[in-house]
């Protein structure tokens, strides 16, 4: 189920709201499991159970791992649930990966199995992780009760498509958590922006690629403006996904920490990937990265901590090769970047610093976007003039004019203007009071609006869905 | 006003919207069909455990949601303006209005589909109509007007009419795109208007080599309204109605049309179906595979064998004036093989095929 559709907005949540608010607290993680079972299977029927397989293992092996008599015993534990939990992860989602390169590579002909990929599995398999791994290193305690362990992985607010949220963070708030009227006003508020972010921005910036795919004829500015409009689109999509993940969770009355920091404004691929998907880049940096030795090694270990990281980022968004090269591509800018490029683009106006970031950013999503790499290098060369295609036609000009203001709109909103415009009026008294007043009205405008267009339009895809 | 009541607001704002579209919904009777956008709605969807478990169960509840919100189409509306007025989008949907007058863009050409209608007609043409005297017509949709000035894409025209000229065989091709402009079509609906379309037909008859023209007789012009055009509620936005206007007089109000399919006679003119779904459908009942127009008052005793689409039913009237009898054929409710079955095509003087743009892009619904 996607938080932007009917079902859920006008049904799911209102429904489960409901009944969680009047079940007694001892009850309350039973409720937020079985409606977050059900808004699992509503848009995974069967794999449902493979979810179910995987919280069973995480907690059954946690408990293993808990009991065991020696650290020899307890490591046996640790390594076969992290085989279960990686093997699951492995085998539905890179399986057609691996036997199509088999194949080419040694010219053989297995015939993959015909399976689709989980919705959320590399979300919730990294959350297991999480778990598996801080027990096992003693950094949390065992979860003995198997709905608390199972509403922390199958929690529907985070469920499909992040934030990753590691189990110490809401390891208290499974046990024991309080519900004030401000954290759910703030929740249904950043819920509700999130909601406008995803179905107003994201979505109709979708169109352009729509638009694109199927023009007649393509142009070098249309080109520039298809790679544009899916750079803003990826960031709107996602982060209004964390947004509502974010909202729902503290109506929930949990706090998950932010996923995005307004990641365009950055000015080194460095800081962009401290601002862009948070919670993924610091479980790389925790779980893979330090334990390696991080940057407290060799150069040439540190240069192999850094790839291996990046390669890994890369795969994870998906079982082909562009994802790859992405992973890598960014692994280059940072190793140039900790090299010579920080010292150069610090002596560098700030504005200058971040016209060097962004091109990178959308070259980045032009390799992250295509069907492969043939078509990214088509896409790349389109860019820079290299097709036979004119620089600007009379599709490419409508489009323009189309979408202008989505996209100034959407430029605006990617940095924290609003942001400071609305601190800037709460030093003010009358702006404070104007400002409270509004944010109903806004929120019940957005929200209607939200409405419309999903009512309207079927043009409705998650991107993160299929990582 | 303390936070802690402004936060009671929005909280209360929030539940009041979800909780009450919630309940509106679940007891609200279901609407069966959409008038606004001419379309049957949904219905919730039968249970079964295959269904459920492939997940179409869940994906066709999703768009019974869709189809059987409360206010559907005033939230239609106001995503419109939104997208229109608020976001500076040119389109709403592929359509766009100038001075009232709405226009669906239909782009980009497909060529394959051209190629098919090309190939279509040749198939007919080899099937059935060797030997006699066979010409075909494009007629242009409003985006080809009206997209230039307005700055939105429009397909090829240009390769459209290669395409056909160059793979259709033994047709002669006449030129309508000359003849019409955007004046000749209805403002809120993408027909053309028969009032003004009689120098079409002239343009036809001559083009077939039929000496009798419709612009020698006299008709009398009846009107209907309020005319809400199919793509008035397509383009959500509150555009005012037209007449609608029909060209009748003694030889039309004496011909007989007959429908093959209900095997009923009935008059050129069903005014009832003006209060139906389509208003359109005044014209020889709307949408029909196959249909006679008898004209006893005929001065001539040739026939017509006339492959239309919804066009076809407001010109067909105009030219009846120049045969006895004119066989409408449909051919996306009616396969080519059938034909043989139903039509004496050796009856047949003059053939024409007379399909808009929109079709012709769309052709693989061509039987």
């Amino acid at each position: 189920m996607l938080f932007s559709s009917i079902s859920f907005l006008y049904y799911f949540l209102p429904a489960v709201l409901g009944i969680y608010f009047i079940t007694p607290a001892k009850y309350k993680n039973l409720v937020l499991l079985l409606a977050s079972l059900f808004f699992y299977f509503y848009g995974e029927p069967i794999y449902s159970l493979l979810m179910v397989f995987s919280i069973a293992s995480a907690y059954l092996h946690g408990l293993w791992m808990d009991k065991a008599p020696t650290q020899r015993h307890k490591k046996i534990a640790f390594i076969s649930s992290v085989s279960f939990s990686v093997g699951a992860l492995l085998f539905f989602k890179y399986h057609l990966f691996f036997v199509n390169n088999f194949n080419s590579l040694f010219g053989t002909s297995i015939v993959p199995l015909k399976l689709l990929l989980p919705i959320g599995i590399s979300f919730y398999t990294f959350q297991i992780l999480s778990y598996l791994i801080d027990l096992y290193f003693g950094r949390i305690k065992v979860q003995k009760n198997p709905i608390n362990l199972a509403t922390y992985v199958a929690m529907f607010p985070q469920l499909i498509a992040g934030p990753i949220v590691r189990y110490s963070t809401i390891e208290a708030g499974l046990a024991h958590r309080t519900h004030s009227i401000p954290d759910i006003a703030y929740g249904i508020n950043r819920f509700v922006i999130g909601l406008a972010k995803k179905v107003i921005l994201a979505n109709t910036l979708g169109e352009i690629g729509v638009l694109f795919n199927g023009a007649d004829e393509k142009s070098v500015l249309f080109f520039w403006m298809a790679a544009i409009a899916f750079t803003l689109q990826i960031y709107f999509d996602f982060s209004g996904y964390s947004d509502m993940a974010i909202g729902l969770g503290r109506v929930f009355g949990f706090k998950f920490l932010e996923n995005f920091n307004y990641p365009y404004i950055s000015k080194s691929v460095t800081e962009f990937w401290r601002r862009w998907h948070i919670s993924l880049g610091s479980w790389f940096r925790d779980y893979i990265y330090i334990p390696m030795g991080g940057n407290r090694v060799s150069l040439l270990k540190w240069g192999r901590n850094i790839f291996v990281v990046w390669f890994l980022t890369g795969f994870w968004h998906g079982a082909e090769w562009n994802f790859v090269v992405w992973g890598l591509y960014f692994a280059v800018f940072l190793v140039l970047e900790k090299f010579f490029l920080n010292k150069l683009l610090g002596k560098l106006p700030g504005a200058i610093a971040h016209f060097y970031l962004l091109p990178v950013v959308i070259i980045g999503f032009v390799i992250f976007n295509a069907d492969g790499m043939g078509e990214a290098l088509i896409n790349l060369k389109g860019m820079f003039g290299l097709l036979n295609v004119p620089f600007a036609n009379t599709e490419t000009i409508y489009y323009l004019k189309s979408y202008g203001f989505v996209f100034i709109l959407a430029a605006i909103a990617a940095t924290p203007l609003f942001k400071k415009i609305a601190e800037k009026l709460k030093s003010y008294t009358f702006g404070e009071k104007t400002l409270s007043f509004s944010k109903p009205v806004i929120m019940v405008v957005l929200l209607l609006m939200c409405t419309g267009f999903l009512i309207d339009g079927s043009f409705n895809p998650f991107i993160y869905f299929r990582f | 006003m303390n936070k802690n009541i402004l936060n009671i607001i929005m909280i209360g704002c929030f539940v009041l919207i979800t909780f009450g579209f919630m309940f509106v919904n679940v007891f609200k009777p279901n609407a069966d069909f959409s008038f606004a956008e001419r379309r049957k709605l949904l219905s919730a969807p039968q249970f079964s455990g295959t269904t459920l478990l492939n997940g179409k169960y869940f994906d066709d509840y999703e768009k019974y949601f869709l189809d059987q919100f409360i206010f559907r189409d005033n939230f239609r509306g106001f995503t419109a303006f939104t997208k229109l007025f608020l976001l500076n989008q040119q389109d709403y949907n592929d359509i766009y209005a100038v001075d009232g007058n709405i226009c669906k863009i239909e782009y980009p050409l497909s060529e394959k589909a051209i190629l098919n209608a090309a190939q279509k007609l040749n198939q007919v043409y080899d099937l059935y109509l060797q030997g006699l005297n066979v010409n075909y017509a494009v007629i242009p949709d409003k985006n080809y007007f009206m997209g230039p000035s307005y700055g939105a894409p429009t397909m090829d025209y240009g390769k459209l009419l290669d395409i056909l000229q160059s793979d259709i065989r033994n047709i002669q091709y006449i030129d309508l795109f000359s003849g019409l402009s955007i004046n000749d079509y209805y403002k809120t609906d993408i027909h053309w208007s028969q009032d003004k379309i009689i120098g079409v037909a002239d343009i036809l008859m001559a083009g077939i080599g039929n000496s009798i023209l419709p612009s020698d007789f006299g008709y009398t012009i009846k009107e209907l309204a309020p005319f809400y055009g199919s793509l008035h509620g397509q383009a959500a936005l509150n555009l005012p109605a037209e007449t609608l206007f029909y060209l009748t007089n003694a030889m039309l109000e004496e011909a007989v049309v007959f429908d093959y399919e209900t095997m009923k006679k009935s008059s050129i003119y069903v005014t009832d179906l003006f209060e139906g779904i389509d208003p359109y459908d005044v014209f020889l009942s709307g949408a029909k595979a196959l249909l006679t127009i008898e004209n006893p008052n005929a001065t001539t005793d040739k026939e017509l064998i006339l492959f239309r689409d919804s066009f076809g039913s407001s010109i067909a009237p105009l030219l009846a004036c120049g045969y006895s009898k004119i066989t409408l054929v449909d051919l996306r409710y009616i396969t080519t093989d059938l034909l043989g079955n139903y039509i004496d095509f050796s009856a047949a003087d003059d053939v024409l095929f007379l399909y808009s743009t929109q079709i012709l892009n769309n052709s693989f619904m061509l039987r």
